[in-house]
């Protein structure tokens, strides 16, 4: 309870400070828009004001006022501050990019088929606009409101992190977790599995079962193949006890890893075959340049070793000096099954180095340039769409279009994996549609970077931005642009 | 296609059929239309619902493609934005952004014409004015009636000063008063350069202030030319008397017979709608005695404002000039009742000296080619006089009841009739 309370007293004033930002930025926004005397600007401006006095804002904003209070008290993720801030920030991230969505789509195919039903439209077109300067206005003044109300939720958001933070009542050392990996912009080095000669073993393997007739009835051979690779693959990951392993990592180039202050971490999951009482085992870990050990030489550079205990299956990280790193940038990793203290057999997984390239707000803020990337995807889109279409159904194609996009990668996986009897049609008819979708999800989901502190790097969030916006957006913009300034607005009326 | 400037809007051989669903022509809703209407011209452009009138203006305005044959406007074509900038539209309907108030809406029309800030707010605040909206320029046009919102729909055909004027049935849910008053103001708009193109099924407006009308049916022009050419007959003479004794109609009569005519004696009868306009004129100059300081103030700050207005377009001119007529009309007052419900009304004498001392004076006199001439200049000249100082009480009743903000409607309603 006490929580709860001390949690509403801080999130009022944020609510609070959000709401005269919002009223700040609407006032500003209609100054800005004032200052143009195009008429792309004029279109802009009413579009904006239409937007606003729809109200949809002031609902989304209701939505969230009364939502992300009680998600910061209701989300305790595993139980530690770091779980709960990462669940808070991602459902909160999630929300705002979702209700933004759905906003954007509402008000992007409402506004230019609105016009054309009501016929306002006519009265704007028999003035000195052209037609695409009027679509590019209804952008400009969804943008605007879309970034308006991005920038309004994003700053109370990261504000109630913060807070949900600074009045957080746990240890130091939990507080300290919550620093190095949530509030912080870290990439991630994943050490590369070389499947090739695992398949070609579970290839051969196969060859010889079908030599032997030893091929399992009731199987097909695909489903026989796979689990003959899963079987390799496994072999290289197993580490059995009194076994050890070692991950190499080359080309590690950090900023100043000479600084003493500069630490690496290595994050792992412990997955095992038989799962001890306690569900803990051991991990044994040497982190440094295990080249010298190889060789058999003196060891010159320090390697960092760590030990602990901890539960399974779950992720658990460690820090270590980034003066592990060798000059030639070699970093290796080394596990140790000590028979000593586990019986069973480890499989370590998700094995990635993480270091710190830049900060939490950075980051924060990349995240929401992302959202705005998806956003003006879907603003173009709808527009683009309802020129030609009704509201109805202009809005139910971009719903689609958008849940299609944030499930990208399974309907790709999905469409490939059934297409190949497709052949021509799939190549030219259904493949190009499908590369229009845009991709919402996987590295394209922000939450993902900011619940795992991972850098959101720019050259990624351009590169995205490009391709959504000035390819699929343009192309469709394009399109819907060519429609409209051809078909006749007006309808047959006799 | 080789078209002459002279030609405000000129077509060739426009057609425009609407296929059914398969394709196949379904309606012909205008079939070659040859339609010339030259600078300076008011045109009246009549038919029945669904003659085509309404299509031939979309093609007009480029929201609808001719299935055959080409339009020009001014020369070239609506999608110009060069021809665009000197056309006012007033559609059938407002067709107005409902939550916009009628200030955004005239400040977003003139937005799109490029108009600099400080000419947008002197246009708007004076065409508020003159369509009688000034007291209400911040209520959202969602909440306004349909006689308002056609108010406001002509404020926005006027807000870039057009050459040209393309007007849907623009008395459509207007009031007599205000009908009369736009009609004055086409006459007065033509006198100085514009080029209207009104389209209409009220017959008595189209003879009141065209030049020349068409008549349009299933799509075709039936009959077209001067309102003159049409409706004058040709076999009858009409003789206008003052009020002469028997004696002289006897000898009258008896030298027409002689001759083999007949003759046919009435008194002349005034028009109903210019008789309606007089008697509210009188009704509300009456209601003028008790709050006549207020109404004052009102129109000599609009007047003050003025210099500051641009000086050189046509608009302000006419809006200025109209509103300098105010002071005149102290004509005066009569205690007569009238049968016009309980409203105080005027004594028709005053009206009619008035009336005739207006038509006296030459350089009121419109030059326009009209059979009735006595009637447009009552049209033209009459209201000009009267209306300033018409109070609004009588026209609210028209206009239909308000059932809010009393006192702001009756202002403006004030406003309006500065124009």
């Amino acid at each position: 309870m006490d929580t709860l309370i001390s949690i509403s007293v801080v999130l009022f004033p944020v609510l609070l400070a959000g709401l005269l930002l919002y009223l700040l930025m609407i006032w500003v926004a209609g100054k800005l828009l004032s200052l143009t005397t195009s008429s792309i600007g004029a279109v802009a401006k009413i579009t904006f004001d239409q937007a606003v006095r729809m109200r949809v804002a002031v609902v989304v904003f209701a939505l969230l006022v009364i939502l992300l209070p009680l998600m910061s008290k209701i989300m305790v993720g595993d139980g530690t501050l770091l779980g709960k801030m990462q669940t808070f920030t991602s459902y909160g991230l999630g929300l705002i990019s979702f209700l933004l969505s759905i906003l954007t789509i509402a008000i992007s195919t409402f506004t230019l088929s609105n016009d054309l039903k009501r016929k306002s439209i006519f009265l704007v077109l028999t003035k000195p606009v052209r037609r695409f300067e009027l679509i590019l206005g209804k952008l400009l003044g969804i943008l605007l409101i879309n970034a308006m109300l991005l920038v309004l939720f994003g700053s109370v958001l990261y504000a109630c992190t913060l807070a949900v933070y600074r009045y957080a009542d746990v240890s130091d050392e939990e507080m300290a977790r919550v620093q190095n990996q949530f509030f912080t912009a870290r990439i991630g080095l994943k050490p590369t599995i070389d499947m090739e000669p695992l398949y070609k073993k579970a290839q051969e393997r196969y060859l010889a079962m079908e030599e032997n007739n030893q091929l399992p009835e009731g199987m097909s051979a695909s489903r026989i193949m796979r689990q003959l690779q899963g079987q390799e693959i496994m072999k290289v990951k197993a580490v059995a006890p009194g076994r050890d392993k070692t991950w190499d990592f080359e080309n590690v180039r950090i900023k100043s890893a000479e600084d003493s202050e500069t630490v690496l971490f290595v994050r792992y999951k412990l997955d095992v075959t038989i799962t001890p009482p306690n569900e803990q085992v051991l991990g044994t870990w040497a982190v440094g340049d295990l080249r010298q050990y190889r060789a058999g030489g003196e060891v010159k550079t320090p390697v960092y070793p760590w030990e602990s205990y901890g539960p399974i299956k779950t992720k658990r990280e460690f820090e270590v000096p980034a003066s592990v790193i060798a000059e030639d940038g070699y970093l290796g990793v080394g596990f140790f099954n000590s028979p000593a203290a586990n019986r069973t057999t480890i499989i370590p997984e998700d094995l990635e180095i993480l270091y710190e390239t830049g900060t939490f707000t950075g980051n924060y803020i990349r995240a929401i340039l992302l959202i705005l990337v998806h956003l003006a995807f879907l603003t173009i889109l709808g527009v683009a769409l309802s020129t030609w279409l009704s509201f109805p159904v202009a809005i139910l194609v971009c719903l689609v279009a958008f849940f299609a996009g944030l499930t990208n990668t399974f309907i790709m996986d999905a469409i490939a994996g059934m297409s190949s009897g497709l052949g021509l049609f799939y190549a030219f008819a259904v493949k190009p549609l499908l590369w229009l979708l845009p991709q919402f999800d996987g590295l394209h989901n922000p939450n993902g970077y900011i619940v795992d502190g991972r850098t959101l790097q720019w050259t990624f969030l351009a590169t995205t931005a490009g391709i959504t916006v000035f390819v699929k957006g343009l192309l469709i913009l394009l399109v819907g642009m060519l429609i409209f300034s051809r078909r006749e607005v007006a309808k047959a009326v006799v | 296609m080789a078209t002459a400037e002279h030609y405000a809007i000129e077509t060739v051989s426009l057609t425009k059929i609407f296929p059914d669903w398969w394709g196949r022509a379904k309606v012909i809703a205008v079939e070659d239309l040859d339609l010339r209407i030259r600078s300076n011209e008011i045109y009246g452009f009549l038919g029945p619902n669904g003659s085509g009138k309404t299509t031939t203006i979309k093609m007009l305005l480029n929201l609808l493609h001719p299935t055959k044959g080409a339009a020009f406007v001014m020369g070239g074509t609506v999608s110009d934005p060069k021809i665009s900038a000197r056309i006012g539209y007033l559609p059938e309907e407002s067709y107005l952004y409902k939550y916009l108030t009628a200030r955004e809406t005239l400040d977003f029309y003139a937005r799109i014409f490029g108009l600099p800030g400080n000419i947008r707010k002197a246009r708007i605040e004076t065409l508020l004015e003159m369509v009688g909206l000034s007291g209400m320029g911040n209520r959202q046009i969602g909440t306004f009636s349909k006689g308002m919102a056609r108010r406001i729909g002509l404020a926005q055909a006027l807000i870039n000063d057009p050459d040209l004027l393309i007007l849907d049935e623009p008395t459509s849910g207007m009031d007599p008063m205000g009908t009369r008053q736009m009609k004055d103001l086409f006459v007065e708009l033509a006198k100085r350069g514009k080029t209207i193109l009104l389209c209409s099924h009220l017959l008595a407006d189209v003879e009141d202030v065209c030049d020349r009308i068409g008549i349009l049916y299933g799509g075709r022009m039936q009959v077209e030319g001067t309102v003159k050419e049409l409706l004058q007959q040709k076999d009858e003479t009409q003789l206008r008397l003052s009020k002469i004794t028997d004696k002289t109609l006897d000898k009258i009569k008896a030298a027409a017979a002689a001759d083999g005519h007949d003759v046919e004696v009435t008194n002349p009868m005034e028009k109903l709608e210019s008789f309606f306009v007089n008697i509210v004129a009188k009704a509300r100059q009456e209601a003028q005695t008790t709050s006549g300081a207020e109404q004052g103030t009102g129109i000599s700050g609009f007047l003050a404002d003025k210099p500051v207005v641009r000086e050189e377009t046509i608009l302000d001119k006419l809006v200025a000039a109209e509103v300098s007529t105010t002071p005149e009309p102290a004509t005066e007052v009569g205690g007569v009742e009238t049968t016009q419900a309980a409203q105080p009304a005027a004594q028709p004498a005053a009206d009619t000296d008035l009336l005739k001392k207006l038509s006296q004076q030459p350089d009121e006199t419109i030059g326009f080619d009209l059979v009735d001439t006595s009637a447009t200049q009552e049209v033209s000249n009459e209201p000009k006089e009267e209306k300033p100082s018409v109070k609004t009480d009588v026209l609210n009743d028209l206009i239909g009841n308000k059932d809010d903000g009393q006192t702001e409607v009756t202002r403006s309603e004030d406003e309006k009739d500065n124009s």
